[in-house]
């Protein structure tokens, strides 16, 4: 396979590190034991000694990053011990040893100083790093157990798991795969008419099919647009000072259309970057854009202009590096990055990509107190559902034009047709007026961008640079006299073979939803600081097979959860605590708290509540009044949504930069004024309380409560009507003593609120949907109690 | 991080650590994690040294237990509050020097021209040190032997909203901690059944800036770190009441029924996150308990009301300062009062007098409510706006007074208590107030003498994230020795 995959013009950026040598011939080939660089010894010299031996600094002219900087003194390959680097960091002598204390740098350990020893003896080859190596071509290897294995996956992982004498755990219970699979998705649970219908299926390939199922679902959408906002930081808000509204809707919806049709990834990389290049762009292409527009922008009185044009254009590298090359460029704002190979001078010929995209001072106030905001370029675009009328009333004109040029009607019919036209064109107009106004990229003249000393936007002493890809990566500027645009970094993202980072990073983060971590921890970092993968073979694999498959996302979902490896039950092993405590070779799988929005839609979809809309503008669940009183220009007042409109999914919530709703905030949410790659999974008192005592949970209880009290037969008992609740809530059937527990409850709650009558009516009047008729207030609080119960239970808010 | 810290950390309430929690029923659901944690403290060390959070033992002996961070948000002038100008005075109407604002950044005051303005306030002597100290402060002066002015502070950001992320977090790229969050993910809390770092706002005079969230972030740090805020109208906390209907009992059936029913699944599941949950919610059903209790002040005396100038919970900055002192006997860690509307472009005089009279009392009275109480010694307390504000006049559209634009090369800061040497003057601006040109200390310098203050070498607390181990000082930092008693 050849590296170089110059025959490609489009790819003017060209290849990565093609002044490194290949894979091949840099293994130690004396034995299995012998160290590999990227493997076992880059991580030692990364973590304690790049940062004064490496890119950014070379200490005593010493760079240990290379190895023609490692040998130029300090390693004399094959003989260890008289090499210099052994003895400092073997040293004894605290005045000698290496790391010294004052760097603040992790020690060599013996365990690592007889890596080192052992490389060096065998020649001191250098890798370069494994995430700029050409895509690996390596056959899934062949298990010994041939019939666990369902295809490719499965058989790389086996093999690494027989190796290690360890077997997989066995698939779990139906059930529990179901609502796994649901959950991972479609970021919902399934609900219980769904779940039997998957347990009563019995043909063979019922999980297959309802895999595809699921991902034909425009739920799948939705799901997929939380994970690609959070890593291009899309937010309802400007971000700084005032945290205004902006206007992007349209962003919103394209994202989800996207995802809906399945769009190749490589096409949505390079419309969202540069789309407005494209020749004649439609109209989603422009709104595409957008992304180029969705950093934080800021309206405070008084900025300067050249400072916010230094922080937008590193806000910009910071983003297209950590979501495209999960690098940390960004760290090269002010100096040569001290790990990786990337210069400062790097950062800013990225940055001059985007030198064209603020046409005049976009961050200058243009209607700087009022909310939305407005910020040009905006162009009037369509949402979703107002595309989709446009669509459907232009099927029905080109009836219409089809039966007045078709067959000659009669002057009646002609007539009466031509009415019909004007009506449905005049309706066209009507649903036109519903367009809205949308931040787009539409590139002016570049401004320049100069090299900036320390990052100080006030030094305009540094040399001016054209666009151009990290030096180190080998992005060639073959473009002739020409300026690179942001169509040719598009495109080198998204080149596929010459490029085999982008598939790297996006397969890996995909596999983090499916199996709990990525094959690489490090989702946003796969630079030399970053975790080296585990099943590197079954990494490139997946990469390949992605770019393969014409960057088919749901072909890469599908290999993922129809694997025998997805499919194994979760429980912890003992055999596995020490053996493989954090669950890195996969031999079961994973359980993890949902997310902030899959959370709150479970609780919806379980009280009845959950209303689906694809696309089509931002919800605002209720909020605690008051909450955004430290916000001003304007100051704002909080309206929640009426209606269905309260409850749309998680996914559709007013993105409130400054002020995230604090339900997000408890579950983990990012603020999206960053690149987020991965959301901590805390477990915190301020959880619990969200859970507790949020209307919307409240209300979802209460309507739980109520389907369990109208959904069965009249003369149903408390005991059934507690089951049916449980497996509402939590996709299983209840056992005996859960059941006992819930009597319990009912039966103290239903005591009190009789006693009670006020305070049962202020329970059930939380939220905006209104009571049942006919319904007792005391019996449909005592209800409430047990519903808050289900929503609150552990199982209720995880993923198996 | 490794596995037995993140065990660890996943028990913290909001930053305070399982030791703090005195749970003997935690530590048995906890079951095989407890013995990681009790072996990282088995080393003899001294005992001055231990803390319940990530760092134990600290670096070194501590000072201070404690911050409370007054923000004065906005940007106070140092010219009308600490830093007496006489010079500037002489020049009053004339052209600012160009050589002070060639080449310099600048805010509001872009493209004008630019014309001193002497300082519209008197200072006078206080104390047995006689700190220079204006007659706008009162209250705040007769603490003056208490009080470390800085008189050459300087920061990086002339914008509210990123001056306020560089004085918070020592960045202004978003998304990096907050130095509550740092502090209380080093060092925990020793509070039971509060947060460990929490906020409080109150505003008055000319219209304020907003205030972002992101100023009490817990960035990349576990969000448990996060500053908590409080509310002095309406809930004290969000959520932290019950639902409508549900009584304490209600509530409490409730918990103990979800902690009942997630037992017997975890005798099946067998998973340390169901165990830390159901602490969790214990934990929260506490706090619910124990902020009513926090924030019903009347069981203080009214001597202490009056001092404060505190007639109920009504949102004003001195009851805010009650609650500081409050939170602070309860063992918080991290207290931070921002006071809105100091942002004095125009009107100055008047909105000075407004923001000073709305402030000095209060602080004036939380300084000896502190030191009568003993507390003052181990709670450093920090004022201070995220810059100041020009020598040179500012004339806004419309508005028929002057006022001063954002500064940031030299202003003033006044710290107390905590290990700090009150009635000293550190540093000094030029002669016009500009420039800080002596001794001059910046925010950096600011976060690492708080750190030392709190036990920690701030080169030596520090979070991995992308690859490279973050601190609140970033690459920089210098303790200002002189100022450490």
């Amino acid at each position: 396979m050849p590296f170089f995959s110059s025959n490609n013009s489009a790819i003017r950026l060209g290849v990565l590190l093609v002044g490194l040598q290949a894979a091949s011939g840099v293994r130690a080939d004396n034995g299995p034991a012998a160290p590999q660089f990227n493997r076992d010894i880059r991580p030692i010299l990364s973590d304690s000694c790049f940062s004064c031996h490496g890119p950014g600094t070379q200490e005593a002219g010493l760079r240990l990053d290379s190895f023609e900087g490692a040998t130029d003194w300090a390693v004399i390959p094959g003989d260890p011990d008289a090499s210099e680097l052994m003895a400092r960091v073997t040293s004894a002598d605290p005045d000698t040893r290496m790391p010294p204390p004052e760097s603040n740098r992790p020690a060599v350990d013996a365990d690592a100083a007889a890596k080192l020893h052992s490389w060096i003896a065998g020649g001191a080859a250098y890798q370069p790093h494994w995430s700029y190596l050409p895509l690996q071509q390596v056959p899934p290897p062949t298990a010994t157990d041939t019939a666990w294995p369902r295809g490719p996956i499965d058989q790389f992982i086996l093999a690494g798991l027989e190796e290690r004498q360890i077997r997989p755990s066995p698939e779990a219970d139906r059930e529990t795969l179901a609502r796994r699979v649901y959950l991972d998705v479609i970021g919902l649970p399934p609900s219980t008419a769904e779940l039997d219908a998957f347990l009563t299926d019995n043909r063979p390939d019922a999980y297959e099919r309802l895999v595809d199922q699921l991902l034909a679902s425009p739920r799948y959408a939705e799901r997929m647009a939380t994970w690609w906002f959070d890593l291009v930081r899309f937010s309802d808000t400007v971000g700084y000072h005032g945290d205004q509204d902006q206007r992007i809707a349209p962003y919103r919806d394209y994202v989800l259309k996207s995802y809906n049709e399945n769009l190749p990834f490589d096409q949505f990389t390079i419309e969202q970057l540069a789309g407005d290049l494209l020749p004649d762009p439609n109209l989603w292409q422009r709104v595409a854009t957008g992304y180029n527009r969705i950093l934080q922008t800021s309206h405070e009185g008084g900025i300067q202009d050249a400072e916010y044009r230094a922080k937008m254009l590193a806000d910009r590298v910071r983003n297209v590096s950590e979501v495209w090359l999960a690098a940390s460029l960004g760290c090269a704002e002010c100096h040569d990055h001290k790990f990786d190979p990337f210069t400062q001078r790097d950062f800013y010929r990225m940055a001059a990509f985007f030198a064209d995209v603020d046409s005049y001072n976009s961050f200058e106030p243009v209607s700087s107190n009022t909310t939305p905001t407005s910020r040009p370029p905006e162009i009037l675009a369509w949402t979703l559902p107002v595309y989709e009328q446009l669509q459907a009333i232009d099927a029905e004109i080109n009836e219409v034009l089809g039966q007045l040029t078709g067959e000659i009607p009669g002057p009646r019919a002609t007539a009466e047709l031509r009415a019909k036209l004007k009506k449905l064109r005049h309706r066209r107009v009507e649903i036109e007026d519903h367009f809205e106004p949308t931040m787009v990229t539409a590139a002016v003249e570049p401004k320049d961008v100069r090299v900036l000393s320390r990052g100080d936007w006030m030094d305009e002493t540094g040399e001016v640079v054209t666009p151009g890809g990290p030096t180190s990566l080998k992005a060639p500027l073959s473009a002739g006299d020409e300026r690179l645009t942001r169509l040719d970094l598009a495109r080198w993202l998204v080149a596929g073979e010459s490029n085999p980072v982008t598939p790297r990073v996006v397969v890996n983060r995909l596999w983090k939803i499916y199996f709990g971590a990525g094959l690489t921890k490090s989702l946003i970092d796969m630079g030399s600081q970053g975790d080296p993968p585990v099943y590197p073979e079954l990494l490139d694999w997946l990469a390949r097979d992605f770019v393969a498959s014409g960057w088919d996302l749901k072909h890469v979902v599908r290999q993922m959860v129809t694997s025998s490896v997805y499919r194994q039950g979760s429980a912890p092993r003992d055999e596995l605590r020490d053996l493989d405590p954090q669950n890195r070779w996969l031999a079961r799988q994973s359980r993890s708290r949902l997310e902030a929005e899959q959370l709150r839609d479970t609780a919806l979809q379980a009280a009845g509540l959950l209303h689906h809309q694809l696309g089509g503008g931002f919800a605002k669940p209720y909020q605690p009044p008051g909450y955004y009183a430290q916000l001003s220009f304007p100051e704002r007042r909080y309206q929640a949504s009426q209606g269905t409109e309260q409850y749309r999914r998680g996914v559709y919530t007013h993105w409130q930069r400054q002020y995230l709703h604090p339900w997000l905030m408890a579950f983990d949410a990012p603020t999206r004024d960053e690149c987020t790659a991965q959301r901590p999974v805390s477990n915190t008192p301020s959880a619990a309380l969200v859970l507790l005592n949020d209307p919307c949970f409240v209300e979802a209880s209460r309507s739980l409560a109520a389907r369990a009290l109208s959904e069965l037969a009249d003369d149903a008992s408390d005991g059934a009507r507690l089951r049916w609740a449980w497996r509402e809530a939590t996709g299983r059937r209840a056992h005996e003593d859960e059941i006992d527990a819930l009597t319990n409850l009912l039966a103290r709650h239903r005591d009190h609120y009789a006693a009670e009558p006020e305070a049962a009516e202020q329970l059930v009047a939380v939220g905006q949907t209104p009571r049942p008729d006919g319904v007792d207030a005391a019996e449909l609080a005592a209800w409430t109690s047990v519903g808050r119960t289900l929503l609150n239970l552990s199982e209720t808010i995880t993923r198996d | 991080m490794n596995h037995s810290e993140l065990s660890l950390q996943r028990r913290t309430f909001l930053g305070q650590s399982a030791l703090g929690l005195g749970s003997v029923a935690l530590a048995s659901l906890l079951g095989k994690s407890a013995p990681a944690f009790a072996s990282s403290s088995s080393s003899p060390v001294d005992p001055r040294l231990a803390s319940p959070g990530l760092l134990n033992p600290l670096h070194h002996l501590p000072r201070a237990k404690r911050v409370i961070f007054l923000c004065m948000a906005g940007g106070p002038s140092h010219l009308e509050l600490f830093d007496e100008k006489p010079a500037l005075a002489k020049l009053d109407g004339a052209p600012m020097p160009t050589s002070y604002t060639e080449g310099q950044p600048i805010a509001q005051l872009q493209g004008k021209e630019l014309l001193c303005w002497g300082p519209r306030a008197k200072f006078a002597s206080h104390g047995q040190s006689g700190q220079r100290i204006s007659s706008l402060l009162p209250a705040m002066s007769q603490h003056a032997d208490e009080l470390c002015i800085l008189r050459s502070m300087k920061t990086e950001q002339i914008n509210h909203d990123p001056a306020h992320t560089f004085m918070n977090t020592g960045t202004a790229i978003s998304g990096r901690p907050s130095m509550g969050a740092w502090v209380t993910y080093g060092l925990g809390s020793e509070a039971d059944n509060l947060p460990g770092f929490v906020v409080m706002t109150s505003r008055s005079g000319r219209p304020p800036q907003p205030v972002s969230s992101r100023q009490w972030h817990s960035g990349f740090l576990p969000s448990r770190f996060q500053g908590v805020p409080f509310h002095s109208t309406g809930e004290p906390v969000h959520y932290a009441a019950n639902p409508p209907g549900v009584d304490f009992e209600r509530q409490q059936d409730v918990v103990d029924t979800l902690g009942k029913l997630n037992r017997l699944h975890n005798a099946e599941a067998n998973d340390p996150e169901i165990a830390t949950r159901i602490a969790q919610y214990e934990l929260a059903f506490r706090m619910q308990s124990s902020v009513p209790t926090l924030t019903d002040i009347s069981d203080e005396p009214q001597h202490v009301l009056d001092a404060y100038g505190v007639s109920g919970a009504d949102g004003t900055f001195a009851y805010n300062c009650l609650l500081a002192r409050r939170l602070a006997e309860r063992g918080v860690r991290f207290v931070q009062l921002y006071h809105r509307g100091w942002d004095h472009h125009d009107n100055l005089e008047s909105y000075i007098k407004t923001s000073c009279d709305s402030v000095d009392k209060a602080t004036g009275a939380l300084l000896g409510d502190l030191k009568q109480r003993g507390l003052l010694e181990d709670t450093l307390v920090v004022w201070g706006g995220e810059f100041g504000r020009t020598p040179m006049a500012q004339k806004k559209d419309g508005a028929a007074k002057l006022g001063r634009d954002h500064h940031i090369k030299g202003f003033s800061m006044v710290l107390a208590g905590g290990g700090v040497k009150g009635g000293v003057t550190h540093g000094a601006t030029d002669e016009l107030g500009y420039n800080a040109v002596e001794s001059v200390v910046h925010v950096h310098d600011l976060h690492a003498t708080m750190l030392h203050l709190l036990g920690v070498d701030h080169k030596r607390l520090t979070y991995r994230y992308q690859g490279r181990d973050f601190r609140l000082t970033d690459v920089h930092g210098e303790v200002v020795k002189p100022i450490l008693a």
